[in-house]
């Protein structure tokens, strides 16, 4: 059971009368790269957001290697909140980058990466920021440290955006469709990123567009569509002949389903 | 104009700047208590606040300050008259102010915050660290507005018998039998401030900008 | 400090005048004051160049200097260059020039908040800039700008206040009178916000309303 990194269960969320996930069930193993995809609606950014805890799902059960998030099940049956200590504790080994990037403008590239290390892990500034340039080197805008965000590309700020996330050493990092406000010209040095982070062995959670980096990356591909998960396997069994017809019909208005095609 | 007059309008014209400027920053800091009021959970805390804003941006400031003049004494309180035209601008410019800063906090992306909380910092370093210098940055054109604004009411205070510029201008005015030159004057001279404030908010704001090129 | 009801009703019709002319010189001097506005918005942006500078200098003029030292220069310096007016005709020519000043940058910001495209879209089909400026951009403009316009009405209806310094027998002038005579000031004038302050929430609350009917129609802030 401790093999799986994120375990979901029975997962429903509703936001007041649309419920935009039915008792979705999926496990996330450690080590690997999970793709959602799935067509816009489908609940794929619900999901991660539940698994990040940004949203909170109205019924189902989260664990985060082994540990319950938010929530956990009493004996009867029904579900107990956890107490915010409880709560930041298991969320602390999770990392997460937005569709936005979301980097602080009143600070620089390396003030963005710091600033976890001096407030919440209260380390002092030289040594935060020495760490803090570690991680910018590894994504390769040392740089550009000293710049703030409104002086970077899209690319280079979500990759500060990265950065700043793996400071803190998560054991799993989720990604919200990082590349869907990039121009194309600069989705290649985000997924380049993203691509390292999985050969060292991260275990990391995609929503993405980018079906391509799916198929290519991918240890596990889960299809979403209207809140249910349709399929779910590597990338040889959801993208193999013959397919789902709903994955057909999604795959159709993607103009790279030549990538899908040639796994 | 005599230079004597001239330097009489010029030290009016400082009690004009002085008076403003006090109340001004009593009520940036009267109005970051009332703001957090209307962000309150406590229903009766939230609606108090919205109670004071409503009502010294509804009634003229005229009014409110000779109410406040003539409510002081009642009260027990005997004070100069500078001071009851003092509170009576600062709680009308506390309520303008909270009303610019809840828009400043609410125009922090919401985003902003996520990615704080996901690295783990708690909602007061948030408040601290994130929404407090970007919601500032955000209300300060609307904070220079608000300094011109109380520069130009702070003309009323005369009824309540304090002497700053306008009044000095109206006295000289009834002695001279010169109101034109005199009025010109007085309103050369407010003009003079409040585009030395404009400036000096332009400045401000500059270092601000956080990489921004203008 | 009791409140004296038998005298709000001995005052009652001379409190009802006044009323009257605290109502009927906002209302008129704001008509003034949007008509006007509009004028200098279009001359600034239609008019001969000349004419920009002298229209800036103006709004700057009314926007730096405190509407009170303006109403002096009016009422007390007019006869001077041969104006001379009644208090009621000073106040609302003053009113009106400075509230005039504050809408042409309001429509100003409307104007040019209309997307170009829109603009020559209509010039290529042939509209007159007559056709364009009411045709196009000014239904395109009421959404941007209504908020802005409904804010101005509420300052300028407490802007009415100050005529009491050149005695124009409005409310706020009338009660200074009433009280200071009678000992009852305080509940006078606290009654005296309260009835701005009913004004203006009414105001406002039509503004929302004249901002769900108008919403469809046009632009509004990204």
């Amino acid at each position: 059971m401790t093999k799986y990194a994120i375990t979901v269960e029975g997962l429903s969320k509703s936001f007041g009368p649309t419920q935009v996930l039915h008792g979705v069930d999926l496990r996330i193993e450690e080590g690997q790269v999970t793709c959602l995809i799935g067509p816009s609606g489908s609940g794929k950014s619900t999901l991660l957001r539940c698994m990040a805890f940004l949203e909170e799902a109205s019924a189902g059960m989260i664990t985060i290697n082994g540990q319950p998030l938010g929530f956990d099940t009493l004996p009867g049956g029904e579900r107990r909140r956890l107490a915010p200590e409880q709560i930041r504790v298991v969320r602390a080994q999770i990392g997460m980058c937005f569709q936005q990037f979301n980097l602080w403008p009143h600070m620089t590239a390396l003030g963005n990466v710091s600033e976890a290390l001096k407030t919440v892990k209260k380390i002092a500034k030289p040594e935060a920021e020495e760490r803090a340039m570690v991680q910018l080197k590894k994504v390769g805008l040392e740089a550009r440290a000293g710049h703030y965000p409104s002086q970077l590309s899209g690319g280079q700020q979500q990759r500060v955006a990265i950065a700043r996330a793996l400071a803190l050493e998560p054991k799993i990092m989720l990604f919200d469709e990082p590349t869907s406000s990039l121009d194309p010209e600069l989705t290649g040095e985000v997924l380049n990123v993203m691509r390292s982070l999985a050969q060292d062995g991260m275990t990391m959670v995609v929503v993405s567009h980018e079906i391509g980096f799916a198929a290519s990356m991918g240890s596990k591909i889960a299809f979403l569509d209207h809140g249910k998960l349709l399929l779910e396997g590597t990338p040889q069994q959801v993208f193999g002949k013959p397919r789902h017809p709903r994955l057909d019909q999604f795959l159709d208005t993607y103009l790279d389903r030549g990538a899908a095609m040639l796994v | 104009m005599s230079l004597h007059i001239f330097s009489m309008m010029l030290q009016a014209s400082g009690w004009t700047i002085s008076l403003s400027a006090i109340s001004i920053l009593l009520g940036l800091v009267l109005s970051t208590v009332i703001s957090a009021a209307m962000l309150a959970k406590n229903r009766a805390v939230s609606f108090a606040g919205r109670a004071f804003v409503s009502f010294f941006r509804g009634a003229p400031l005229l009014v409110q300050l000779l109410l406040i003049y003539n409510l002081l004494p009642v009260l027990g309180l005997n004070v100069p008259s500078v001071v009851a035209a003092i509170i009576g601008l600062t709680l009308c410019t506390a309520a303008y102010q909270a009303e610019n800063l809840r828009g400043g906090f609410m125009s922090v992306p919401k985003g902003l915050l996520e990615a704080a909380d996901m690295l783990g910092m708690t909602h007061f370093q948030q408040f601290w660290r994130i929404r407090a210098p970007i919601a500032l940055r955000a209300t300060l054109p609307a904070l220079a507005n608000e300094a011109i604004l109380i520069l130009k009411a702070s003309s009323l205070v005369s009824v309540v018998g304090v002497v700053e510029l306008s009044r000095m201008a109206q006295d000289l005015a009834s002695s001279t039998f010169q109101p034109l030159p005199l009025f010109a004057t007085a309103g050369f001279l407010y003009l003079v401030i409040n585009s030395g404030v404009a400036l000096a908010a332009q400045k401000l704001e500059q270092s601000f900008r956080w990489g921004v090129k203008v | 400090m009791t409140l004296d009801i038998d005298l709000i009703t001995s005052m009652g019709p001379e409190l009802l005048r006044a009323a009257g002319v605290t109502l009927s010189t906002w209302l008129c001097g704001a008509l003034a004051a949007l008509v006007l506005g509009f004028v200098v918005a279009v001359a600034r942006r239609y008019g001969p160049s000349f004419l920009n500078p002298i229209l800036r200098a103006y709004v700057e003029l009314m926007r730096g200097t405190p509407f009170l030292i303006q109403l002096f220069l009016l009422y007390y310096g007019g006869p001077f260059v041969g104006i001379s007016l009644d208090p009621i005709p000073a106040g609302l020519l003053g009113l009106s020039v400075y509230g005039a000043a504050y809408f042409s940058e309001i429509f100003r910001a409307g104007f040019e908040a209309v997307p170009r495209g829109h603009i020559e879209a209509g010039e290529c089909l042939g509209l007159s800039r007559t056709q364009i400026v009411v045709r196009i951009m000014l239904p395109e403009m009421t959404m941007l700008i209504l908020p802005a316009g409904v804010n101005m009405m509420i300052i300028m209806l407490k802007e009415t206040a100050v005529l009491s310094f050149i005695t124009v027998p409005e409310l706020t002038f009338k009660i200074s009178q009433i009280g200071s005579a009678n000992y009852a000031f305080v509940e006078s004038l606290f009654l005296l916000a309260c009835i701005y302050w009913g004004l203006v929430e009414l105001c406002s609350h039509l503004g929302y309303l004249a901002e769900s009917k108008v919403r469809k129609y046009g632009l509004s802030h990204a």
